[in-house]
């Protein structure tokens, strides 16, 4: 008998006997194992993330990291690192540096993160998951999304990926004159799909009022999406959805997949398609990524970018209820 | 797939919410002076359950609960992961920065003390302000705290301002509007979105 105890964004199980706690290990060996050898076959390499980062080069590029959950290390020479509460950003670290044109390049990863709890313990957190490096932007779109559908039916249980883009209210951002604290400010509104407090704002728009109703089936939101679209960058969102949308017909992948436009990322490095998958009956999302071009350059150079990672302990748990069923 | 759980705090803000499904197809009947804490409707496509207003958040964050009723004050203070999709417009009260008249909010180099049942928050508001504090958490009659001079001010939510003004104290600073919401679990949300989208239409919340 495995019982769990839930907290802050972790699952820490408490085994009754060290019998338990290695069968539980075993039963996830075997999932990382099968999870390895499908991204072996779709041609990822195996890296190994870095473990420190710097937390200058951290803090930059991503202001909605609580920089408390971060856990801090110093170096010899009382430089500031953090223990990667991330994996793309390190290995963006590792790739960048040795990056020239024309390169190719995709990877899995089978890691762990670590950032304080809510009690502010350090937490650890195994992650699995792949990015693709410098592949043109629709091809590798198609690809990332058909690999996450593919892994989240390896289940019975029903779930749903939710796709947007950060580019729609980017744009949308781009096109208002708008200082940064009142564009976090709507973001986390949107984020919190806080549709009354929108309405309060000093600032509106009709796109505001009405980026909460564009979720659902594709075909509907993408035709509310253009009529508010304000700029080349919002209808640039748009078309690469329109692209993916006949990508996802002609597969059959429609049934899993939801348009949400109102998603906001949870990291500020995304631009371009965003997707969370969600199992019915979890509490929280499995899988999360999407494009992150923007992020490369700021780091120095501009490399097609796309990825996901997958939250391992909840995928054990999902599975191994369902293994006991 | 289809039932859903609702989460209400325990007390006036639940009853209230309530309130809110009567004539509708989300009606309960509960026995007059019950103390369970789980009610199912006739059709047994609905539960709710009646915990701790701090722990509705909980229940909902944590998927045990789809959706949940609970004042603002509370979401505010626990910072969580949940989607807040409607104001409910009552509950309706004010966070506030109270103490005796004249206090002053900015201390210079001394430590401001404050008390509270909410430090999340009160951490939250001082974040920005250039003033050393000091947050002590209570779980009640916070307005004893200036009184007995455990605090110099307190962060609480004022409805009347009865309470504060019967203990001698005054607002200093006026916070965040409070009243109730309706929170929903990300999970929840996506796999019982039309359902949670009657839910929004019954209460008003999409015209």
């Amino acid at each position: 008998m495995v019982f769990y105890v839930f907290e802050m964004g972790e699952i820490s199980m408490k085994y009754k006997s060290i019998e338990e706690e290695l069968k539980v290990t075993k039963f996830r060996k075997v999932l990382e194992k099968k999870l390895e050898a499908y991204f072996e076959d779709r041609g990822y390499s195996f890296i190994d993330p870095k473990i420190f980062q710097n937390y200058d080069e951290f803090i930059c590029s991503n202001y909605r990291i609580d920089s408390k959950k971060t856990v801090k290390v110093l170096s010899g020479q009382s430089d500031v690192y953090i223990l990667r509460p991330d994996i793309t950003m390190s290995i963006l670290g590792k790739v960048l540096n040795k990056w020239d044109k024309d390169k190719l390049l995709k990877v899995y990863y089978n890691s762990k993160i670590y950032l304080n709890d809510e009690s502010l313990n350090i937490g650890e957190y195994k992650q699995m998951g792949v990015e693709s490096f410098g592949v043109d932007s629709l091809e590798a779109d198609q690809e990332m999304i058909d690999m996450a559908i593919a892994l989240m039916k390896q289940s019975e249980i029903p779930f749903i990926l939710e796709l947007g883009s950060s580019k729609y209210l980017d744009g949308y951002f781009k096109s208002l004159d708008l200082d940064q604290e009142s564009e976090k400010k709507i973001t986390e509104l949107i984020s919190k799909k806080n549709r009354n407090e929108m309405k309060n704002l000093e600032f509106r728009s009709s796109l505001m009022d009405n980026i909460l109703d564009m979720q659902g089936d594709m075909d509907s939101v993408l035709t509310k999406a253009r009529e508010f679209s304000l700029n080349e960058e919002m209808e640039s969102a748009l078309d690469e959805l329109e692209a993916l949308k006949d990508f996802f017909e002609s597969n059959n992948l429609t049934t899993w997949i939801h348009f949400d436009l109102s998603m906001v990322p949870d990291l500020d490095y995304y631009d371009g398609i965003i997707f969370k998958g969600y199992y019915f009956e979890s509490s929280k999302k499995i899988l999360s990524g999407g494009r992150y071009d923007k992020l490369t350059e700021k780091l120095g150079k501009r490399v097609a970018s796309i990825g996901f990672s997958i939250d391992m302990d909840e995928l054990v748990r999902i599975k191994l209820e369902e293994s006991e069923r | 797939m289809n039932k859903l759980t609702i989460a209400l705090a325990k007390g006036r803000l639940g009853e209230e919410g309530l309130r809110l499904f009567e004539n509708t197809e989300l009606e309960i009947v509960r026995e007059i002076n019950s103390r369970k804490l789980v009610f199912n409707n006739e059709a047994g496509e609905v539960s709710y359950i009646f915990v701790k207003p701090s722990d509705v958040v909980t229940y909902v964050e944590k998927g045990v609960a789809d959706i949940g009723i609970v004042g603002k004050d509370v979401i505010l203070e626990s910072q969580s992961d949940v989607y807040e999709i409607m104001d409910l417009k009552f509950g309706k009260c004010q966070f506030a920065i109270a103490g005796f008249r004249n206090q002053k909010l900015n201390k210079k180099n001394e430590i401001l003390k404050i008390a509270s049942k909410y430090p999340n928050y009160v951490q939250k508001i001082f974040a920005g302000r250039d003033q050393k504090i000091e947050v002590i958490k209570l779980n009640g009659s916070v307005e004893l705290a200036p009184l007995m001079k455990l605090s110099d001010v307190i962060v609480d939510i004022v409805e009347t301002g009865n309470t504060l003004r019967d203990n001698g104290l005054v607002v200093l600073e006026s916070l965040e509007d409070i009243s109730a919401r309706l929170i929903v679990n990300k999970v929840s949300y996506r796999f019982k979105y039309e359902k949670i989208q009657m839910i929004e239409k019954l209460l008003g919340g999409i015209l």
